[in-house]
């Protein structure tokens, strides 16, 4: 019998063994690393398990759940938000559903997520219209896979997955806002974060494209104008922008544009995102090789026709992962809306704690409001590695 | 065409901007006044309140330098560390850092802030109270007092001589490494320069009479009859709260770009050191980190550039830094244009400070290779 026999026929606990003295015991040193690291990696888990199920009261969740989701949002309006919100879930499962198959992983995350949401939040009405929402999310996730080998009808989902996706800004907005909806300096909680994250992408977005395009250009004046804005709008940080939204642009507004403090910080977020993008865009751009454009010229399209679908898609599928981050960024720095004195999620959580029958009850608000940003995150920096990978970004 | 037509827009809004912005004071005058307002943090000043507004924008300055200063060496420790923990054999180191990695970068860092500030500072005892460990560190709620120096009578000569003692050594050690390179082998350049500068500053530390003396804080009872921590350094739970989460969080950042910096390199390079005989320690320090380095400054820089920034996030628990201090003066007297103005001319003059040291060491580190 040979070495490699022995390995083979070795029982499970051989394996667990062979496994613990290459990965944790592998020399002297190392032993005392894994010991060390262990008994506090045990401390830190003994602690963090005693404080989740024994010391924490997480009645200053349940009682704050208003609060912390809607902020100051008015009793009675809440259906605005449902439709937005299942469409939300039926594009995610119909674009998940077209770009690849449900890894185990991500689903298991999803469940957790899901499970955690259900039985910690909703109950009730809320309950049966998120678990729809989930359901919804599901079928249109086993649509987008039945279009797997169907090429007609995959094109025409992908066209309406792309509309929809442009639809929902609009349409968010008008359900939460027109109609005698609610006005903007009413939006609070994590719908206000949501929004902000939206609002501050889906302008930002396509701003900062027009700039990246602006400076690429051959123009002096239009390259000038548009290298001025990025630099500035990236030499100060998001809070001095902040405050310059409220300190300084009212006094440059004429009154017909002075508009609710919401709108203002709205309008400078997605300047500032519109900036960062803009410069993740031009990196694109660069990476674009010239001969591109020089053929699609010569086969005769026009610089607009040449712009738009020659050069933009290799550019922006070249950066997508840096415009993920960039999202996610946004995602986390719309908690600076506090600072200005919003009741966004954060101001929510901290309205609470300041309450008097929740003093010394901060670890539970603020613990809790960083584990729904963790998982917004997390989400976000998942579907990035799964778009680099059905895209093949880094690949050649 | 379209040239003029643009131009003719962005003169029209600038034409707007200038006329409404004429309405408004622009002069700087106004710094020349009386601040009226106090620090909770203050370093290296004695500014009071009667001090003009020019010298409370100075006492902002210096808290943000020494957050942004503190914080990058910091940072920089800690990422690096935590990027060669997540490559490290060992599957518990490499697991505890892929989580911190993961959980840090994921979170808001203003939560982060806030957290260290209201859930774990603030909940320290009250001074009279205050957790005494070894008699050396006293933990409050006010103030973390941690050992430092206090400078004696001969500080300013043997400061001097001391840096003369460094400059020598600097020079010897390149005397010895051309040497190294002339004849060969190896002439120990390093450890001749430390010694040489060790043997300088603590001959003539006993020289001139101890210079710098231990400052260990203690808790006593002043003069009006309270407890307090007196001496040693003390540290506000606003600077130690902001320091924590900058650290903490760009470290997560800085973790990451090591471990593909290093991962970008060739694995021959590793092995071939292992083939030549090099420990582990020498393989990472000689070998690997060098050549890292190469593809990690650019990206460290951003990061350097980033917490310079993220330091504004420290006016949302009220630490003094320029931000608080413009946002104090704008609510006292209003003038937020030339403010602003100013603010922004500070982050971009510490972003080009920052910018111009870390381009100069890349480029010392890019020509070093070819």
């Amino acid at each position: 019998m040979t070495l490699a026999d022995t390995k083979r026929h070795s029982s499970d606990t051989g394996a667990a063994r062979g496994w613990l003295s290459k990965n944790l015991f592998s020399s002297p040193s190392n032993s005392v690393l894994t010991v060390v690291v262990g008994s506090f990696l045990f401390f830190v888990l003994y602690a963090a398990v005693k404080f989740i199920f024994f010391d924490a009261d997480w009645t200053i969740i349940s009682v704050n759940k208003r609060l912390i989701f809607l902020g100051r949002y008015p009793q009675g309006e809440e259906w605005r938000v449902w439709p937005p919100l299942w469409l939300v879930f039926g594009l995610g499962g119909l674009s998940y559903g077209l770009l690849a198959r449900a890894s185990r992983r991500d689903l298991v995350w999803l469940g957790v997520i899901l499970a955690f949401i259900l039985g910690f939040l909703a109950h009730g009405g809320v309950g049966l219209l998120f678990g729809g929402a989930t359901l919804f999310a599901i079928a249109a996730y086993r649509v987008g896979r039945m279009a797997e080998d169907r090429p007609r009808l995959r094109s025409r989902l992908r066209r309406a997955v792309i509309v929809g996706w442009l639809v929902l800004i609009p349409f968010t907005v008008v359900m939460i806002a027109a109609f005698g909806g609610v006005r903007p300096a009413l939006w609070g909680g994590l719908l206000l974060n949501v929004l902000l994250a939206i609002v501050g992408i889906g302008v930002g977005l396509p701003l900062g494209i027009l700039l990246a395009l602006a400076r690429a250009s051959s123009l002096p004046v239009l390259k000038a104008v548009s290298t001025a804005i990025i630099e500035v709008t990236r030499g100060g940080p998001l809070v001095a922008w902040l405050f310059i939204s409220r300190f300084v642009l009212p006094a440059f507004l004429p009154d017909w544009l002075q508009v609710d403090p919401i709108i203002s910080a709205m309008f400078i977020v997605s300047l500032f995102t519109g900036a960062y993008v803009a410069e993740i865009v031009r990196g694109g751009l660069q990476s674009v090789d010239p001969g591109q454009s020089e053929a699609a010229h010569a086969l005769g399209l026009n610089t607009f026709n040449v712009t738009l679908f020659i050069v933009l898609p290799q550019a922006i599928r070249a950066v997508i992962p840096a415009l993920i981050s960039q999202m996610i960024a946004l995602w986390k720095d719309t908690t600076l809306f506090t600072i200005l004195g919003f009741t966004d999620a954060l101001g929510g959580a901290e309205a609470a704690f300041s309450q008097t029958e929740f003093i010394g009850r901060q670890k539970e608000a603020l613990l809790f409001i960083a584990l729904l940003f963790w998982s917004g995150s997390l989400g976000m920096s998942r579907l990035s590695q799964r778009f680099e990978k059905v895209l093949g970004i880094g690949e050649r | 065409m379209i040239q003029a037509a643009i131009a003719a827009g962005a003169g029209l809004i600038v034409f707007y901007l200038v006329v409404k912005a004429l309405d408004l004071d622009l002069g700087y005058g106004f710094l020349s006044g009386p601040a009226g307002f106090n620090f909770s943090n203050q370093w290296l000043t004695n500014y009071d309140s009667n001090d003009s507004r020019l010298g409370a924008y100075g006492v902002g300055i210096l808290n943000t330098v020494r957050l942004v200063a503190i914080g990058i060496v910091m940072t920089t420790v800690l990422g690096v560390l935590a990027g060669i923990a997540r490559l490290s054999d060992n599957w518990l180191v490499s697991r505890v850092a892929m989580v911190y990695v993961e959980t840090i970068r994921n979170t808001p860092l203003l939560i982060q802030i806030v957290i260290w500030y209201t859930v774990v500072l603030l909940q320290l005892p009250r001074i009279a109270e205050a957790i005494n460990v070894f008699d050396v560190f006293y933990l409050s709620n006010r103030a973390l007092a941690l050992p430092y120096v206090s400078t004696g009578g001969n500080f300013g000569p043997w400061l001097i001589i001391v840096v003369v003692g460094a400059v020598a050594a600097i020079v010897l050690r390149s005397w010895l490494r051309r040497r190294e390179e002339r004849a060969g082998g190896t002439q120990h350049a390093t450890a001749w320069a430390l010694a040489l500068f060790a043997v300088v500053s603590v001959v003539t530390f006993f020289l001139t009479g101890t210079p710098l003396e231990p400052d260990t804080p203690s808790l006593e009872i002043s003069e009006v009859g309270l407890l307090s921590i007196i001496g040693g350094l003390q540290v506000s739970p606003e600077f130690a709260a902001v320091l924590l989460g900058l650290v903490i969080y760009t470290g997560a950042f800085i973790a990451e770009i090591v471990r593909s910096g290093i991962q970008a390199l060739p694995r021959g390079q590793d092995e071939a050191a292992a083939a030549l005989g090099l420990s582990g320690y020498q393989r990472m320090t000689l070998i690997i980190l060098p050549q890292a380095l190469r593809v990690i400054i650019p990206p460290l820089t951003n990061q350097y550039l980033n917490l310079t920034k993220n330091s504004s996030l420290a006016v949302a628990i009220a630490y003094p830094e320029i931000i608080w201090v413009g946002k104090t003066m704008i609510n006292n007297i209003g003038h937020a244009v030339p403010l602003f103005v100013l603010i922004f001319a500070t982050y971009l003059s510490l972003s080009l400070a920052i910018s111009v040291v870390m381009n100069t060491f890349n480029r010392r580190v890019q020509l070093a290779g070819r």
